[in-house]
């Protein structure tokens, strides 16, 4: 599988540590992340009225603190690296995965052996997404594809979870107008 | 409880922590994958559109699942093909429950099948919330939030075939068959690494109280159903993780590896070539 990176002790893998133990300014492109995946999701656990297709229903999740991350406040090559993220578009909705919320943050260095090296944090909506590959693929070469990048990391996490609540403004809009209303 | 030291990262691991998060997700990765497989076989088979599409969904779930355990055995340098295609059958470690194969017909055993696991499952995943090693830990969350819609689908779907005399009676009989397969859920694979997975606190609950909160839950509520349980039923003779497996199983791991045999592949096949490589 090559869309998840094998792990390298060079290169500072934040996987390894204790989410709670993660400074803020230690992940790349956002400023912090609270709520590290032990919070219960609110309105999951409530249904006391059984309702039709509840599988599809779309549940609230927990607000996490600087999620998404949209590249706002971002200077350098790591602008030119969030504009070609926001041009990769989810394989099932004409919508961004940055306006979907999958990017969590992105960070570029200067590396000895990897020149200008950047590294893409992103998550899916879903464990079992058919398209991971694909769409992590496509990202990699995406930001491959940016004047100035010489080599690319993309790390999958899965905490925090993936929720509604990150998506854009932009993106509900995008997706009210495909046809799904958020 | 109170959790345990907690561990280094894959690389930083000393020989006696790898053998047990290696244990410890070998059975969890397994467990999901076989179980998967097959819940597959109902496709275009169950008795109604929604349900097909249900079962079929808690299927992906599932794989969606295995591959997340997967993942993280892959860090310790296996790839894809080593640990599914190319695995030979005995070095498996899934419950024997997982690869039994199902009654010709009788939508009565992958409901049932589904409950006893997805309740197991459901008490696995909390005694892994708080684990020591972080690349489970940071996992558990999403996994969590998947499968609520599990349990619930099967109590559903029980709770109906309980209400007539003749559906309650299939469900009796498959319950008969499959109490003592499931309990090979809370089998060891090898006692000693199970408690060093609880030592170091991989997981929160040992194996043996997890199998006691399993009780508790499903024995009430199956009987609430007017159905018999025997709470004391022995382990059957296979009970898969570590020891033996069902003949059934060498036709099921036969049949999902037959592809990738008859095809002479050496490597996972991706559908679509990556378009860089083709130029």
């Amino acid at each position: 599988m090559s869309s998840e990176l094998p792990y390298d002790p060079e290169i500072p893998d934040l996987r390894e540590n204790d989410p709670e133990d993660i400074e803020d300014d230690e992940i790349p492109g956002t400023g912090s992340v609270t709520g590290s995946g032990d919070a219960a999701i609110p309105g999951l656990d409530d249904c006391a009225d059984p309702a039709l297709c509840a599988y599809t229903e779309y549940v609230e999740g927990a607000e996490v603190e600087d999620l998404p991350a949209t590249g706002e406040g971002a200077e350098g090559v790591e602008v030119d690296v969030w504009d070609a993220l926001y041009g990769v578009e989810d394989p099932e909705m004409p919508v961004s995965i940055v306006d979907l919320g999958l990017v969590y943050g992105v960070e570029v260095t200067d590396r000895v052996d990897e020149g200008v090296h950047a590294e893409v944090l992103m998550t899916l909506t879903y464990s079992g997404c058919p398209a991971r590959d694909m769409l992590t693929d496509e990202v990699e070469r995406a930001v491959a594809g940016v004047e100035g990048v010489e080599s690319v990391d993309l790390r999958l996490v899965w905490s925090p979870e993936w929720s509604i609540e990150m998506v854009t403004e932009r993106g509900k809009a995008d997706l009210n107008e495909f046809g799904l209303s958020v | 409880m109170a959790s345990a030291e907690r561990l280094a990262g894959p690389d930083d691991l000393s020989e006696e922590e790898r053998e047990a998060v290696e244990t410890l997700l070998y059975r969890l990765a397994d467990d999901e994958f076989v179980t998967a497989e097959r819940y597959t076989e109902w496709q275009v088979r169950a008795p109604t559109l929604e349900s097909d599409l249900a079962l079929a969904n808690i299927a992906q779930d599932e794989l969606g699942h295995a591959r997340l355990w997967y993942d993280l055995l892959q860090d310790f340098g296996p790839d894809e093909p080593d640990l599914i295609w190319e695995r030979p059958a005995d070095e498996w470690r899934h419950a024997a429950l997982a690869e039994l194969p199902y009654g010709e017909g009788d939508w009565a055993d992958p409901i049932l099948r589904s409950y006893l696991y997805d309740v197991a499952e459901e008490l696995r995943l909390e005694a892994l919330a708080d684990s020591s090693y972080a690349r489970i830990r940071d996992r558990v969350g999403k996994i969590r939030g998947e499968e609520d819609y599990h349990r619930e689908h099967a109590e559903n779907w029980l709770e109906r075939l309980a209400e007539d005399d003749e559906s309650r009676e299939r469900v009796q009989t498959a319950l008969d068959r499959l109490f003592p397969y499931a309990l090979t859920l809370f089998a060891p694979t090898d006692e000693e690494v199970e408690e060093r997975i609880d030592e170091l606190g991989l997981r929160t609950e040992s194996l043996a109280d997890m199998r006691e909160a399993w009780f508790d839950t499903v024995v009430p509520y199956l009987e609430g159903l007017g159905l018999d349980v025997d709470a004391d039923a022995d382990l059957p003779d296979d009970i898969g993780r570590g020891e033996s497996h069902t003949d059934d199983w060498d036709d099921l791991w036969d049949e999902f590896t037959n592809t990738y045999r008859e095809l002479g592949r050496s490597e996972a096949t991706r559908i679509m070539k990556d378009p860089d490589e083709v130029k």
